[in-house]
């Protein structure tokens, strides 16, 4: 009953709150709040879970150094993928920083700052067809998967080979993983940073990416609001987080440098 | 992750099922009563607006529905649902009243197609004795009808009960951190995939208990019988 009651007190206060919300910078927004909402998934090396059921990952320290700047706390936020662009325009969340790839498409529903990783598409397999499946000739006639609008499901469209494989989009990453452990599918299409710290563990401790593959690069930013000037707060942070060498840090630690490096370390 | 850490995980999501469960379920079942009234209404505009309005919660999915709860106040009115003062920052209860909201509705409004079959089977003729014996017509519905209507729809509103527990997993997909959420992530994070199977037992064995809960009410009001 409380919960209810709550539910319709705060539809009350909702309407009063129209006149109260508009026309401020998404910056001071932010800052009134005292934190940064951020939308992330479990997605290792990104943010995921250490023994102790706390959250790190190479995201997560990366925005606890930059809010750590702005001077506000970030409040990680588990939200479903698929909702992102959605949550992001709701003000349910702030940023969208969680290894979230750049393309033109999505320009239309977030800002980008700089890009701070570089990240590259790999073909996974089981070992078992590691002799079977070395190319991506080899794989012409197989069944493929990657998350649907992914960069993965990109370079399967872009490949002159991939491109006549049977290919179904899965809803995650995660899920075309559980695919290719099922045998719904010969091989998968996903993230570089995900495979490497995937490939080898649990239930996953059969599956090997194929070496010597080059297939699209693209890179890893956070998203913003459109229009937001956090977007230029947030990428002067990065250049001094660069500058001091916290970033590269943070790299190593994750063994991301080579990825690092490429996109902004020299 | 051993048995155990997996067992606690799913545990501390099963919570927040049951939640949704037991609230969804005490505020639908009145509400759904309320919303019967009115498609059943001799006032026209009245029926009209109520049967409107339960056409397009049974026409489209829940599943939207959450979706329109806890994003079209921040999208359409500038006012985010986990900003809203009342949840003082807890983004959590926001996200859990936002999909509570959704349940209440949307089960209520199956309810009352529940309630109005019940209603309107029973006889027109206990109406007129009711005003024969000169009770009012509220007398006649809380005194005469109600009783009756109650055992003719158990079968059915057991039914939905249990659709409503396992129905509650569709609030992961609006942040509610319920037992299906809690295997994906362990999922997510330790590449293990039998605890998504093994949340299964979690709902098995409470609609085990719903079960024998509805037979049981069922046999105490089978003396009941018209």
């Amino acid at each position: 009953m409380k919960k209810f009651l709550l539910a319709a007190l705060a539809l009350v206060m909702m309407l009063t709150c129209f006149t109260a919300c508009g026309g401020q910078s998404d910056l001071a927004y932010v800052e009134d709040n005292g934190k940064l909402t951020i939308g992330i998934t479990i997605y290792s090396p990104m943010n995921y879970y250490d023994d102790n059921g706390d959250l790190i990952g190479f995201d997560t320290e990366f925005a606890k150094a930059v809010c750590a700047k702005l001077g506000v706390e970030p409040d990680f936020k588990v939200i479903d993928w698929k909702n992102k662009e959605t949550e992001l325009k709701a003000k349910n969340i702030d940023a969208i920083w969680n290894g979230l790839t750049v393309t033109e498409e999505r320009r239309e529903n977030m800002d980008f700052s700089t890009s701070y990783l570089i990240n590259k598409q790999c073909i996974v397999i089981k070992k078992e067809d590691a002799e079977k499946y070395t190319s991506t000739e080899s794989l012409k006639d197989a069944l493929l998967t990657a998350e649907a609008e992914s960069a993965g499901e990109t370079a399967i469209k872009a490949d002159k080979n991939l491109k006549n494989a049977t290919y179904n989009p899965s809803d995650s990453q995660q899920n075309a993983f559980v695919a290719l452990l099922a045998g719904n599918v010969d091989a998968i299409v996903v993230d570089y940073t995900m495979a490497k710290s995937t490939c080898g563990s649990g239930d996953y401790k059969d599956f090997v990416m194929i070496e010597g593959i080059e297939l699209t690069q693209e890179e890893y930013a956070i998203g913003f609001r459109v229009g937001s000037d956090m977007t230029a707060k947030v990428n002067k942070i990065i250049e001094e987080l660069v500058a001091d060498g916290t970033l590269k840090k943070i790299a190593e630690k994750y063994d991301l440098t080579d990825l690092y490096e490429e996109a902004l370390g020299k | 992750m051993s048995f155990l850490d997996v067992t606690l995980k799913l545990l501390s999501g099963f919570q927040d099922t049951l939640l949704l469960f037991f609230f969804t379920l005490l505020l639908a079942l009145p509400l759904g009563l309320v919303f019967t009234f009115g498609t059943m209404s001799k006032w026209k505009p009245l029926s009209f607006v109520t049967r409107g309005f339960v056409y397009i919660i049974r026409g489209t999915p829940l599943l939207l529905q959450l979706m329109v709860v806890v994003y079209i106040p921040g999208i359409v009115f500038n006012s985010p649902l986990v900003r809203w003062p009342i949840f003082a920052g807890n983004t959590n209860a926001a996200y859990f009243a936002g999909a509570l909201f959704a349940f209440v509705i949307n089960y209520a409004c199956y309810f009352s197609e529940i309630y109005r079959g019940g209603i309107e089977s029973i006889s027109q003729g206990q109406y007129e004795a009711g005003q024969v014996l000169g009770m009012t017509k509220s007398q006649i519905f809380f005194r005469i009808v109600l009783l009756q209507v109650i055992k003719r729809i158990m079968a059915p509103v057991a039914n939905e009960t249990i659709t409503l527990v396992k129905d509650t997993a569709l609030a992961a997909t609006v942040n509610v951190y319920e037992i299906y959420f809690m295997s994906r992530e362990i999922l997510n994070s330790e590449f293990i995939i039998w605890p998504l199977f093994y949340s299964g037992a979690f709902y098995l064995i409470f609609n085990a208990g719903l079960t024998w809960l509805f037979r049981h009410i069922e046999k105490k009001l089978s003396y009941f019988r018209s």
